[in-house]
């Protein structure tokens, strides 16, 4: 990907960071002495200007934030007004051409999590709201500009998997005059059509429209057509793909570099099994009966259609109804003495208009219902079934019984898929929900895809699939041309400096953003496509060696934040965060409706709870915090799928952190709230806050400081977060791959490892502090720990070479070389 | 005029209830007003959306030259010399009517209740055909879906007395991120008893292999 960097916006990383106040009418004004907060925030933070203005959100107070900004040369706002999650969209928009972009500026909501919720004189309203602020103006303070990313587009569009959307999505791309390759499996039109009743049987009336599309795909210059071997692997990313087809007899393996691909790709029709009496002949299924009109014309005997979908737990009962429908409209179109007729599950309706039921009876094409509960036997020549109005068990007699297909998703079109990087599961077909994130959270909403692989339909659904993934592919070609094709501003970025290709990136990354690069020894994932990352953030939560950074919403901007907030919080107070889906909008809510709550418990907004590195949550207990509460989605409803369960494993290592050093456990807790459910969110806060209250706080000397410092650097510790990344789940998920198998014995290796490497930590820590030589007994009697576990640790860092040992009289000393 | 306009830099000058105020061409009236710490009601409108100029409300009266009238003052502009009466009786008198009419519509809300009796209805002469509603069908839900969180979940469906919010089909639609932002701006407590039926079981739509 080419970074290019022609947009008006500021890269400068110096910050000059103005702070406008609202007074929202009078939901904050009175109630906060916004006065008051504009002198604190003036005395006590680094922000060039500090104003007050009624209604910042309307024309005239974008107005008057345009002029300050162009007057103060100011890059980075901060807005002190009502919830982020409604207003900033619109900040950003208005605020574009005045030269602030997304990620420099922030909306602090002091109205819903102070004026509104708190009771307390105007003064000490402002004293709160200013300790959030102030974190946000730390926060934007330790922003590092990304430059806007351009993305090119390299290359036609291909299709590929050899579906009959091929054609549906060619004909999309040429009326654009968008350069395309078709991968298809035969060279001649009449063959496509010949074979098409194998995968949508019964299409006889869309063949002549197909036929036209063909031809108009065939005769245009913009479409190129090759006849390729198995796709072997697709490298890249949006606008920039690599696809590799293997080498097929002389051929050697092809290469093309195109800029999207969109998959056609057809689901595969199984015959019933022999509990049907399925045989070939006289009893088959749809594309037999389609393989038999084909080769001998349409048959003149009794025929009886049996939609079984429903007896074989299948839920395309209706699809099946219409395939039959339209096999036996051609039927009887074709040959008057045949006699057909349709027996139906009635817990379905006949899938007919006026119109075909007209049709039907003019046929005599006999739709019969048969009562659900009841299966039908299949005997020689009859089918019984009971009648669901008289209940009485009538016969049906049959020259020839046909079944409803068994649909599957290819084994071929499951292997482009896994090829093209989709979670497949095993039977399942391929279509997914579209990601639970706002649109421009994702560059892309969907894989672009096409075909009854998907999802079963009819050829008129799969052509109109064909269409429509084709039109994403001309929107993006077209904006790429026009230079307009920007990444999401908030994503993930590989720093490949430090990135070693573990992997552990991709195996929780729910978005499928992680994608792999060519390296020594085959593909590693160590890299990131911007339009496909939804900016989930537990990718880089959970890298243990930091390679992976959420551009413009980072670690570093979150602990400056919690440092900012941790060192103003007084000895009664504790801090939370809370997610944009779950806690924080139901904090929101709380105070729309006005409920009241402890005003000592600060609460910051965080996109996903598993944003949340644990470093940064380290880093509040360091800076002062005596409880930090954690509030996520509902369990099983975290927006980025596994943000909410990777921070539960992430509290669990801090809990254990905090067990070593001495201090309650409880102090770190994670909470799910509904963001419907305002009044459980203060039950929440409440709870915690009084726990902290029975708690007092952390008992603050030199000792234990040089203890939470400790912990700290465990939390960035890489040994430490493999381990925890290795098993970033609750231990009773199943539907991780690898799930884990013993979470005892895991919890007990995790415990084992954290201690270790909380002495080593300690006893660097301490050796480094105090440059001079130790002996054991000295180290032992600061670090209040183990004999046998420092001195187990110290054996290990002389041999790391990290310590040196010397002898003086046969008793060991140590030093930090 | 164009001459003024010049000497000004593209400022008019209008007056809301007695104060000379400036402001920029494209403003409106309730923009301007609250600008200047004068309140004026509203319910359908919310700063992150377009005005729609729903429920009326936000009446103020107008007077230029020699001619008054009742505008919404969330969608009119503000003009040179117009002059505005943000609660004169005239105005009081259509924002009681509206309020009257919102009591019988949406009976059930405690907001609108409250917001009544400050202009001192208490009650409505209007017939209320369903006592537990307290949608007051102002859109703004509708509007932020679409504008603010771009997935356009909810809608209007059907027409006339049986307009109301909902989804197409009238259940739950895989549309919807479930961001609560509909919950967030709704006015009174509509939104929230009709998120669940909007956004059904979350937890179906999430997880590994479900969002690929």
């Amino acid at each position: 990907m080419n970074a290019a960097t022609n947009n008006p916006i500021t890269t400068s990383n110096e910050a000059r960071i103005g702070v406008v106040l609202c007074e929202c009418g009078h939901k904050i004004a009175p109630k906060v002495d916004l006065e008051l907060l504009t002198q604190e925030l003036k005395e006590n933070t680094g922000a060039t200007l500090v104003e007050i203005i009624p209604f910042p959100c309307l024309s005239p107070g974008l107005h008057e934030i345009r002029r300050l900004i162009a007057a103060n040369q100011i890059n980075r706002l901060v807005v002190a007004g009502c919830e982020p999650r409604i207003m900033l969209k619109k900040f950003e928009k208005e605020l574009l051409d005045a030269g602030l972009d997304q990620g420099q500026i922030d909306v602090v909501n002091i109205r819903d999590y102070v004026a509104s919720v708190n009771d307390g004189s105007p003064a000490a309203l402002a004293a709160k709201g200013a300790k959030l602020v102030k974190s946000a103006v730390a926060g934007l303070e330790a922003l590092v500009l990304t430059p806007k990313t351009k993305v090119e587009f390299n290359g036609p569009v291909m299709i590929l998997g050899g579906g009959i959307a091929t054609f549906a999505a060619a004909q999309e791309l040429l009326r654009h005059e968008v350069d395309t390759i078709i991968a298809v499996q035969t060279e001649e039109i009449e063959d496509e059509i010949r074979m098409l009743h194998e995968r949508y049987p019964g299409e006889r009336e869309s063949h002549d429209r197909l036929m036209k599309i063909m031809q108009e795909v065939d005769e245009s210059p913009f479409i190129k057509r090759i006849s390729v071997g198995e796709l072997e692997k697709v490298l890249g990313r949006v606008g920039d793909y690599t696809v590799t087809f293997a080498a097929e007899g002389d051929h050697p393996p092809r290469i093309y570099q195109v800029g999207a691909i969109i998959a056609a790709l057809d689901g595969e029709m199984q015959n019933q099994g022999s509990d049907f009496g399925h045989d070939g002949v006289k009893v088959l299924c749809h594309t037999e009966i389609e393989e038999q009109i084909w080769l001998h014309g349409a048959p003149t005997h009794r025929i009886v259609f049996w939609i079984n979908d429903l007896e074989t737990a299948r839920p395309y009962a209706y699809l099946s109804a219409k395939t039959a429908w339209n096999i036996a409209r051609h039927i009887k179109e074709h040959c008057v003495q045949a006699q057909v007729s349709i027996l139906y599950n009635n817990k379905i309706k006949p899938p007919l208009s006026a119109a075909e039921r007209v049709k039907a009876r003019e046929l005599k094409i006999d739709w019969i219902p048969y009562d659900g509960e009841i299966r039908p036997t299949v005997q020689m020549g009859y089918v019984t079934y009971n009648d669901p109005d008289d209940q009485i068990e009538r016969e049906i007699s049959w020259d020839q019984l046909v079944l409803s297909p068994k649909r599957y998703p290819g084994l071929e079109q499951i292997k482009v898929a896994e090829i093209l990087g989709l979670h497949v599961k095993e039977g399942e077909f391929l279509k997914r929900n579209p990601q639970m994130v706002r649109p421009e959270q994702v560059g892309l909403d969907e894989k672009f895809m096409a075909g009854s692989a998907r999802q079963p339909c009819d050829l008129r659904e799969t052509l109109r699939q064909g269409h429509r993934a084709a039109q994403k592919a001309v929107e993006i070609a077209q904006l790429a041309k026009a230079g307009e094709l920007y990444a999401p501003r908030m994503v993930c970025t590989v720093d490949r400096s430090k990135c070693i290709g573990c992997g552990l990136c991709r195996e929780i990354c729910d978005c499928g953003g992680i994608e792999p690069v060519e390296g020594l020894g085959g593909n590693i994932p160590r890299s990131v496509d911007p339009m496909v990352c939804t900016g989930g953030g537990t990718c880089a939560a959970a890298c243990p060696y930091h390679a992976l950074t959420l551009q413009n919403n980072s670690t570093a901007q979150r602990e400056a934040r919690v440092a900012a907030l941790a060192q103003s919080l007084t000895e009664n107070e504790c801090m939370g965060f809370g997610c944009n889906w779950g806690g924080a909008a139901a904090a929101d809510h709380a105070g729309i409706k006005g409920l009241k709550y402890s005003d000592r418990f600060y609460l910051l907004p965080a996109g996903c709870i598993g944003q949340l590195d644990p470093a940064v949550i380290g880093r509040a207990f360091m800076e002062g915090a005596n409880g930090v509460l954690l509030i996520g989605c509902p369990p099983e409803e975290c927006h980025h799928s596994y943000g909410l369960d990777h921070t539960w494993s992430r509290v669990l290592m801090i809990k254990k952190l905090l067990s070593l050093v001495g201090i309650d456990r409880q102090r770190i807790s994670l909470a799910h709230t509904d963001l419907n459910n305002p009044g459980q969110y203060v039950k929440t806060v409440e709870s915690f806050v009084s726990l902290m209250d029975k708690l007092g706080p952390i008992r603050r000397d030199d000792d234990m400081k040089a203890r939470l410092k400790a912990v700290y650097d465990t939390l960035n510790n890489a040994r430490v977060r493999w381990v925890l990344g290795a098993s970033l789940r609750r231990p009773w998920e199943t539907a991780y791959p690898t799930d884990q198998r013993n979470a005892i014995a895991y919890d007990v290796t995790l415990s084992d490892v954290l201690t270790e490497e909380f002495v080593r930590t300690e006893i660097v820590n301490f050796m480094r502090d105090q440059r001079k030589v130790f002996e054991l007994k000295e180290i032992v009697q600061s670090l209040k720990e183990e004999k046998q576990q420092v001195l187990d640790c110290l054996k290990d860092l002389v041999g790391e070479g990290i310590i040196t040992r010397i002898f003086k009289d046969r008793t060991p000393y140590y030093t930090l070389q | 005029m164009s001459d003024i306009k010049e000497k000004t830099d593209g400022l008019v000058s209008l007056v809301i209830d007695g104060q000379p105020v400036q402001a920029k061409e494209d403003w409106t009236v309730l923009e301007t007003a609250r600008h200047h710490h004068i309140h004026i009601p509203t319910l359908c409108y919310h700063e992150a959306v377009q005005a729609n100029g729903g429920c009326r409300l936000c009446v103020v009266e107008a007077k230029e030259g020699n001619w008054s009238k009742i505008v919404v003052s969330c969608l009119y502009p503000v003009k040179e010399g117009l002059q505005i009466s943000t609660s004169t009786a005239k105005v009081n008198n259509v924002r009681r009517w509206i309020l009257e009419m919102l009591l019988a519509e949406c009976p059930a809300s405690k907001e609108i209740r409250a917001l009544a009796e400050a202009y001192g209805v208490n009650s409505t002469r209007f017939k209320i055909d369903r006592p537990t509603e307290q949608c007051l069908l102002c859109g703004l839900c509708v509007r932020v879906c679409e504008e603010v969180v771009g997935v356009r979940a909810i809608s209007f469906g059907s027409r006339g007395v049986n307009k109301q919010v909902t989804t197409p089909y009238m259940v739950p639609n895989n549309a919807c991120v479930a961001c609560g932002s509909c919950v967030t701006v709704c006015p009174t407590g509509a939104m929230q008893a009709r998120l669940n039926m909007v956004r059904g079981n979350v937890s179906e739509r999430t997880g590994h292999g479900h969002a690929h």
